[in-house]
């Protein structure tokens, strides 16, 4: 991006004044975006996004500018706003040699996006429009998206880290709208991953809009949702979205080194059922989460965070490694060059486990089979979440009877971690459309096998 | 640079492709500090800028943006949206608004005090909502993300219709997060508050009242699952106003997506439930005197007394009713979005009784202070169903604190319910610019234990 003559003069300006780490970040990206709606390519969005930072620590406190104009002078400029946020007569250290680093990963693309025409693109979501209408009289509005991002980074630090990444994601996304009489109900659906035009080859985006419709018309007749507690079974593959929220962010290093999460000093100790076994595992080829490195610079890894039961590790950026006095497991994310890194998840999923599926909803005299799952949340202090169940089932006598909808599940996180009696044998992946806010939006996977929970709150009307 | 002229002179040259053209510019300073027992534990500080421009021909719409403002950087930017624009369909109410005679009022959204305010006053307040947050109570044991943010900058907005205008802004915020905890027990709550004026922002009642919430909570249970009446504090009804908001965007009542849809002229709320949006607010969040795609901000009244009125309406939307115009709510995201329909300063009209009155009413139920998880409530069903936190109401009283239950009940039945309205009118401005009294709704499905 720039010669690495002109790096090493923004990292000397970043330690200027004493500091014990400079780092330079680069970032370029470029995306185009197509809407369908009603019918019509409504919106058409593309644009690119070039900029940097220098960030530059004085023992655990760091500070960071950035900029939008990506020459030499304005980031040795921004590099003095941060040096300028302290001093240390008495350090002086040196930037090391930048040595280009490597990575465990090798994801690269095989075909660009450029090698499909935007009409081309704009004719996939032509396609899933139509295959939605035809499939009942009783849908009344159908969306769906394309987008394509390429971001690439550099990371350099004075320690010689030299880190390029080049990542590519495709997404389709599709909404769905029924109605019968005064009755409205809707479904959401996507699917996508880092990946290039060669998606096109395994996987067909028009395929999944007939099952978002099937979800909404579902709905339309299905019953409330009943309120209270319950045994909940919770589907393979997206579901995982709940170990990610409920757990996963507790197990994020920012909140551990403040005492602030529920997992605080709880490293060797039993926090789940001897079956369970949990990663996040950002070398994973063509998921969401997956870098080569992190937004520091830093190979990714899998990462052990739950083995047979027993909490192993955390996920570490650099802040909070530095902190700690270790390493970072390479899980150091930010939004944008805007923003300041933070410990983030990549590709996280509980493995699978000793049940059949199959036996796991026999086994539920009266409960709750959450098929599909929205959105959810957590506090991290307790670990308290919750997460809305956009298709559930009734299960009486072992088997699903009846759909029904506006069910929503909270709990306590590590406790119900504690209580899952049940895993099944069917691990998968989420389809690719996991996106994770904690005050930045960062792409993320999630996975886990059937999971029963013998007792949870499901908040139903009925 | 004068971003105004920059504007009109980015339109005339996308003008020359034979297309309607408009320029948005947004240009910013940021700075953010976050404060960890008095010492400051992350700084940033930043210029950020960007255009997005928006074409239309023949009813086909195109939209790029960039950062870059370098000549060959425009061209290429106006160059993406006029191409994409021959991609994308036609549609005969597409066009770009315009100019219209802007009131001159004072809206109050831009405080010099806020640019001028030094980096070391702004870590000072930091530290402030730090301290008044660890000197509330004894079982406040930490602060998490205790921080202060300020922006200001410029917004222009020109296109070929004649519309050109800018308006320069600023705001000022903070919020933290506090734990508490006791031998049996550990909660944790955030406080908040952002404002337009420097004078507004109380950096101490931010760290006050996430302890106040923290320490409250400690303790909580659920309780056992039944119908009872909840009393809404005013940053839990925002759940409430976020979908209604939604709901009442013309974009989603005219593409049936609205569980509003049809309902103009109908009884779809008890008669104390007024709902209003005002782009020209003083002081407000969400206050401008124009609107991202160049009209004038209005006040709107959606909802009076029960009954529905009128949607929100950007250029788009009101074009295709036929007979409405737009209501000044077209907002964009940042310069990379194009624009969309949202609400400004949207919030439920206070009632008459003190928020004491309203719980006094209540013999058994809850009082919601908190919730989670707001945006699955659905405004297209109407399915509402969410977490909340907050205390049992016991003969009109506050008593034992509640955690881990839901509350849920159609949107359709919920605004039909609602039984008391405070006149204690606050507004939130976390997610949006919503505000609300404290409000009674009867007949809430309670999820808890059991």
């Amino acid at each position: 991006m720039l010669p690495t003559e002109s790096i090493r003069r923004v990292l000397d300006a970043g330690l200027a004044k004493g500091a014990d780490l400079a780092e330079v970040y680069l970032e370029n990206k470029e995306s185009l975006s197509l809407i369908l709606d009603e019918g019509r390519l409504e919106k058409a969005t593309q644009g690119n996004d070039i900029g940097g930072g220098v960030r530059v620590f004085y023992g655990n406190n760091a500070a960071y500018a950035y900029t939008d104009d990506l020459t030499q002078e304005s980031l040795i400029e921004a590099a003095g706003v941060a040096a300028a946020a302290g001093e240390n007569a008495n350090n002086a250290q040196v930037c090391a040699d930048l040595t280009k680093g490597e990575s465990r990963v090798e994801s690269r693309i095989e075909r660009p996006f450029e090698q499909m025409s935007t009409q081309d693109k704009a004719g996939i979501l032509r396609k899933m429009d139509e295959v939605t209408r035809r499939h009942s009289p009783h849908i009344v509005s159908v969306q769906c998206g394309y987008t394509e991002t390429r971001r690439r980074v550099w990371v350099y630090n004075t320690e010689g880290v030299w880190a390029e990444d080049d990542r590519s994601f495709l997404e389709f996304q599709g909404q769905v709208a029924a109605q019968k009489g005064d009755v409205r109900q809707s479904s959401a659906t996507g699917i996508g991953g880092q990946v290039g035009l060669e998606f096109f080859d395994d996987r067909d985006p028009v395929q999944m809009m007939p099952e978002a419709a099937d979800t909404a018309l579902l709905m339309l007749d299905a019953r409330p949702a009943p309120a209270g507690e319950m045994p909940v079974v919770i589907t393979n593959g997206w579901g995982g979205v709940l170990f990610h929220e409920a757990c996963g962010h507790c197990m994020e290093a920012d909140f551990i080194t403040k005492g602030a999460s529920a997992y605080t000093g709880l490293v060797g100790e039993k926090v789940g059922p001897d079956f369970l076994t949990a990663y996040d595992d950002g070398t994973i080829p063509g998921r969401r989460g997956t870098m080569r490195f992190d937004d520091e610079g830093v190979p990714t890894n899998r990462t052990v965070l739950i083995e047979d039961g027993i909490l192993k590790e955390y996920m570490w950026d650099l802040t909070e490694a530095r902190r700690a006095g270790r390493a970072s497991t390479g899980n150091g994310r930010r939004q944008s060059f805007r923003a300041m890194p933070m410990p983030r998840m990549t590709n996280t999923y509980i493995d699978a486990g000793p049940h059949d599926p199959e036996e796991i909803i026999r086994s539920v005299e009266k409960g709750l089979y959450a098929k599909r799952l929205g959105g959810g949340q957590v506090e991290i202090g307790r670990g308290d979440y919750v997460f809305t169940v956009t298709e559930g089932w009734l299960i009486e006598d072992g088997k699903l009877t009846a759909p029904v909808r506006g069910a929503t599940l909270v709990g306590n996180g590590p406790e119900t971690l504690r209580q899952i009696d049940m895993i099944g044998t069917d691990m998968s992946l989420d389809p690719g459309r996991g996106m994770c806010g904690k005050g930045q939006w960062a792409r993320v996977s999630v996975g886990q096998p059937t999971v029963r929970v013998p007792k949870l709150t499901v908040g139903g009307t009925e | 640079m004068d971003y105004l002229k920059f504007a009109r002179d980015v339109v005339s040259r996308a003008v020359e492709r034979g297309v309607e053209a408009e320029a948005f510019v947004n240009v910013g300073q940021n700075t953010s500090v976050n404060v960890d027992r008095g010492e400051v534990e992350k700084l940033s500080q930043a210029g950020s800028k960007g255009l997005g421009v928006r074409v239309i021909r023949d009813g086909k719409m195109g939209y790029a943006y960039t950062s870059d403002f370098g000549a060959s950087s425009i061209e290429k930017t106006i160059e993406a949206a006029v191409t994409l624009a021959d991609v994308a369909d036609g549609d005969e109410y597409r066009s770009l608004p315009a100019p219209q005679p802007l009131p001159e009022d004072d809206l109050e959204v831009y405080d010099e005090a806020i640019v001028e305010l030094p980096i070391g006053r702004k870590v000072e307040m930091a530290r402030r909502i730090e301290k008044a947050a660890l000197r509330y109570d004894e079982r406040v044991v930490l602060t998490n993300r205790c921080t202060l943010m300020s922006q200001h900058g410029t917004v222009a907005v020109a296109n070929s219709k004649g519309i050109s205008g800018s308006y320069d802004k600023s705001f000022i915020g903070g919020f933290v997060m506090v734990m508490a905890a006791d031998e049996n027990d550990r909660s944790m709550a955030l406080g908040f508050d952002f404002g337009s004026r420097l004078g507004d922002f109380k950096p101490t009642e931010v760290g006050k009242d996430a302890a106040r919430k923290a320490v409250g909570m400690l303790g909580g249970k659920p309780v056992p699952t039944q119908r009872a009446s909840v009393v809404y504090s005013p940053m839990a009804a925002t759940s409430i106003l976020e979908a209604l908001s939604r709901a009442l965007g013309a974009d989603a009542m005219q593409r049936n997506r609205s569980f509003l849809e049809g309902k103009i002229g109908e009884t779809v709320a008890a008669d104390m439930v007024t709902v209003l949006d005002n782009g020209r607010l003083p002081g407000g969040i969400a206050t401008r005197p124009f609107d991202d795609e160049g009209v004038p901000t209005a006040a709107t009244r959606l909802i009076d007394e029960g009954v529905l009125q009128t949607a929100l309406h950007d250029h788009y939307t009101a074009t295709r009713d036929g007979t409405a115009s737009s209501t000044g709510n077209a907002n964009r995201r940042s310069h990379s979005a194009m624009p969309t329909l949202d609400a400004s300063n949207f919030y439920f009209q206070p009632g008459q009784e003190t928020p004491e009155e309203v719980i006094g009413g209540v013999e058994q139920g809850l009082y919601v202070e908190s919730v989670m998880n707001t945006a699955s409530i659905n405004p297209i069903s109407g399915d509402y169903s969410i977490s909340a936190k907050g205390y049992w109401i016991e003969n009109g009283e506050l008593s034992h604190p509640v955690n881990e239950v839901t509350i849920a009940l159609p949107m359709q039945e919920l605004l039909h319910n609602v039984k008391a309205v405070g006149n204690d009118l606050t507004f939130v401005p976390m997610m949006g610019a919503l505000g609300s009294p404290t409000i009674r709704v009867d007949g809430v499905m309670i999820g808890g234990s059991g």
